[in-house]
C-alpha cells in the first residue's frame, strides 16, 4: 500500500511539471528541453531555505518560485528569440549550465554530495510526515495547478499563445507583442514546475543535481507528447503513463537494477513510435 | 611555456576530436537538411564496439576501429532507413525528425548502459606503458598523435570526395537543392543511404578517438553536443566551418579549463553556443 501510495505522490508532482511544460510546447508552440532546470531551482532554492532559515514550507517554496521565475524571465528573454531548432538548443544549452552550476557550486549546493534531510512541510502546526497526508497534499496542488492551466488555456491571454502557436508573424501583424506572451507563459511554466519539485524535495527529504539533468527535461518532453500536447488531461495523463510503465516492468520480471536504463529505453523508444505513428500523441489537438 | 606548449596540445587533440564529431554531423545535416541528435547513438555504438572487439575479446586496434566504424555507420543506415525516410516520405516538419532523432539516442544510452554498465571506460588496453613524446615541453602520447594523423587524414579524404568524385558532387547538388538533383537524375533516397553511412561512421570513429583519448559512458551527452555546438559556431552543414568550430571550441574549454577549472568546461561550451545562437545563428560561414 505504502508503495501505491509513493507512486501517487510521483505522479502527482510529474503531472504538476508535465503540466506547467504543456502550457510552453504545447499551447505556444515553443519546444523547451529545459523544465528540469527549473526543476533544480525550485528544489534547491526551497531546500536551502528550509534547512539554513528553518522557515514555513509554504513560504519557503512560493520564494523559490520567485526565484524560478525571476531566472525564467532573464533566460526567457533572450531565447524568446530564437526559432524553432535554435530554441531547442538553447533550452539544452541552459538546462547543462544549470546543471553544472549545482554540481560545482559546492559551497551552497553540496555539489554532488547532495542536500540530505529536507523536513516535510507543516501547516497550522500539523506535519505532513505521513505519506498518506502527503499524498492527499499533493493531490490538492494537482487539482489547483490542473485548474490554473485550465484557466490560462481558455482566457483571452491562452487564445493569443494559440495562435502564436498557429503562425506567430500573423499574430505580430494583429498587434500582439509575441515576445511579451511567450516570455511571460515561460516564466509562469517554471514557476508552477518551482512549486512542484519544492514539494517533491520535501517528500523525498533528499536532492541532487543529477535529478535535474538533461535527461530529465527529455522525460518530461515525453510526458506531454505521449499525452498530447495541448491537453492538460494528456499532460497528467502522460506522467501518469511514464511513472507506472518501468515499475510495470520491474513486476514482469526485469532486475530492479537496471531499473532507470529501462525507464530511459522505454521513453526514448516512445518518442520514436509516436513521431513515426501519432505525433499528435493520444489526447493531443497539436501535431509539431 | 611548458604549460602553454602542453595546453596548445590539448586544444589541437581536442580539436581534432571535435572536428571528427562535428564532420560527420554536418555531412548528415547538409543532405538530410535536420539536426540529427541520432547521431549520438552512432559515437557510443562506435565506441562500444572497438570497447567489446578490442578489450573483451582481444582483437587489435586496427581491425577492432575498423569494425566499430562499419557498425556505427550500419547503425545510421538503418536509423535513416527505418525512422527518417517514413518521416521524410509524410513531409514532416524539421522539429518532429529532431525529435524523432532524440529518441533514438534516448534509446541507444538505454541500451548500452545495460549491456556494458553506465561506467566511465577508457578503450585503451594498456594504459601507462604508452609511448610519450616530448613538444616543445608539452607531452603528447602515441595514441594521442595516432588520433591526429587520423583525424587529419579523415578530413583531407572527405574535402577531396566532396569535390572531385561523382558521389561529392551528388551531395553537393542536393544539399544545394534536392528537387533540382532528382531532376537531373540523382537518385537522392540512395545518396542519403550512404551519406548516413559515412556520417555515421566518421562520428563512430570520433567516439572511439574519445574513447581512446579520455574514455566513453554510454550517458555521456558530452562528445554530441561538442560536435553539434561545433558544427553550429562554424556554420551549420559547412563542412570546413565545422572544423573551425571545434577547434575554436576546444579552445573556449582549454583556457578555460586553465582560468577557472575543468568542471566549468561544459557551462562554457554552451555559453559560447547561446551567444552564436543570439547574435549569429548562422554561424561564423554560413552556407
Amino acid at each position: 500500500m505504502e508503495y501505491f501510495v509513493h507512486i501517487g505522490i510521483l505522479i502527482c508532482v510529474y503531472g504538476m511539471v508535465a503540466l506547467s511544460l504543456n502550457l510552453v510546447v504545447g499551447e505556444t508552440g515553443m519546444i523547451s528541453v529545459a523544465q528540469a532546470a527549473f526543476s533544480g531551482i525550485g528544489a534547491y532554492v526551497t531546500a536551502l531555505l528550509l534547512l539554513a532559515l528553518g522557515i514555513n514550507f509554504f513560504l519557503a517554496v512560493i520564494l523559490s518560485m520567485l526565484a524560478a521565475g525571476a531566472i525564467a524571465f532573464l533566460v526567457g528573454a533572450i531565447f524568446t528569440r530564437l526559432q524553432e531548432v535554435y530554441y531547442v538548443f538553447g533550452t539544452v544549452g541552459f538546462n547543462v549550465i544549470l546543471y553544472t552550476v549545482l554540481l560545482n557550486w559546492n559551497s551552497v549546493t553540496r555539489g554532488p554530495l547532495g542536500i540530505p534531510g529536507i523536513p516535510r512541510p507543516e501547516l497550522f502546526g500539523f506535519i505532513f510526515s505521513d505519506n498518506h497526508m502527503f499524498l492527499g497534499l499533493a493531490l490538492a496542488s494537482l487539482a489547483a495547478i490542473y485548474g490554473l492551466c485550465t484557466f490560462i488555456k481558455n482566457s483571452s491571454f491562452g487564445r493569443v499563445l494559440h495562435a502564436i502557436r498557429e503562425d506567430e508573424e500573423a499574430t505580430s501583424v494583429f498587434g500582439y507583442a509575441t515576445h511579451h506572451y511567450k516570455l511571460a507563459v515561460f516564466t509562469i511554466a517554471a514557476m508552477f514546475t518551482a512549486y512542484a519539485s519544492g514539494l517533491y524535495a520535501t517528500y523525498i527529504s533528499y536532492i541532487d543535481p543529477s535529478t535535474f539533468a538533461l535527461p530529465e527535461s527529455i522525460f518530461i518532453l515525453a510526458m506531454i507528447i505521449l499525452g498530447g500536447l495541448s491537453s492538460t488531461r494528456g499532460a497528467v495523463l502522460g506522467a501518469f503513463l511514464l511513472v507506472i510503465l518501468p515499475e510495470a516492468l520491474r513486476f514482469v520480471g526485469f532486475p530492479s537494477d537496471i531499473a532507470a536504463q529501462m525507464r530511459q529505453m522505454t521513453y526514448g523508444l516512445v518518442l520514436v513510435l509516436l513521431m513515426l505513428y501519432r505525433p499528435q500523441g493520444i489526447l493531443g489537438k497539436f501535431r509539431i | 611555456m611548458d604549460i602553454i606548449a602542453q595546453i596548445g596540445l590539448n586544444i589541437v587533440i581536442a580539436g581534432a576530436i571535435y572536428s571528427l564529431a562535428a564532420l560527420g554531423f554536418n555531412l548528415i545535416y547538409s543532405t538530410a537538411r535536420f539536426f540529427d541528435l541520432g547521431y549520438g547513438a552512432y559515437l557510443i555504438v562506435g565506441g562500444y564496439t572497438v570497447l567489446y572487439f578490442h578489450k573483451m575479446l582481444g582483437f587489435g586496434i586496427i581491425p577492432a576501429v575498423i569494425l566499430g566504424m562499419v557498425a556505427a555507420g550500419m547503425v545510421g543506415f538503418l536509423v535513416e532507413k527505418i525512422v527518417y525516410r517514413k518521416l521524410r516520405t509524410r513531409k514532416a516538419s524539421s522539429t518532429v525528425l529532431l525529435v524523432a532523432s532524440l529518441g533514438v539516442f534516448t534509446v541507444a544510452q538505454g541500451l548500452f548502459a545495460i549491456l556494458f554498465s553506465s561506467q566511465f571506460q577508457t578503450l585503451s588496453r594498456d594504459i601507462g606503458s604508452e609511448r610519450l613524446f616530448s613538444f616543445f615541453g608539452g607531452i603528447i602520447t602515441q595514441t594521442q598523435v595516432l588520433i591526429l594523423l587520423v583525424a587529419l587524414s579523415i578530413m583531407i579524404v572527405l574535402a577531396y570526395t566532396l569535390k572531385y568524385t561523382p558521389f561529392g558532387k551528388a551531395v553537393r547538388a542536393i544539399s544545394d537543392d534536392e528537387e533540382v538533383a532528382q531532376v537531373v537524375g540523382i537518385n537522392s533516397e540512395k545518396l542519403l543511404g550512404i551519406v548516413f553511412f559515412i556520417g555515421a561512421a566518421i562520428g563512430g570513429l570520433a567516439g572511439i578517438a574519445a574513447g581512446f583519448d579520455t574514455g566513453i559512458q554510454p550517458m555521456g551527452m558530452a562528445l554530441l553536443l561538442s560536435g553539434v555546438i561545433a558544427a553550429i559556431v562554424g556554420g551549420v552543414g559547412n563542412v570546413y566551418g565545422g572544423v573551425l568550430g571545434a577547434f575554436m571550441l576546444a579552445f573556449a574549454e582549454n583556457i578555460a579549463a586553465w582560468h577557472i577549472g575543468g568542471e566549468w568546461k561544459f557551462a562554457v561550451a554552451f555559453g559560447i553556443l547561446i551567444i552564436f545562437l543570439i547574435f549569429r545563428p548562422q554561424g561564423i560561414f554560413p552556407k
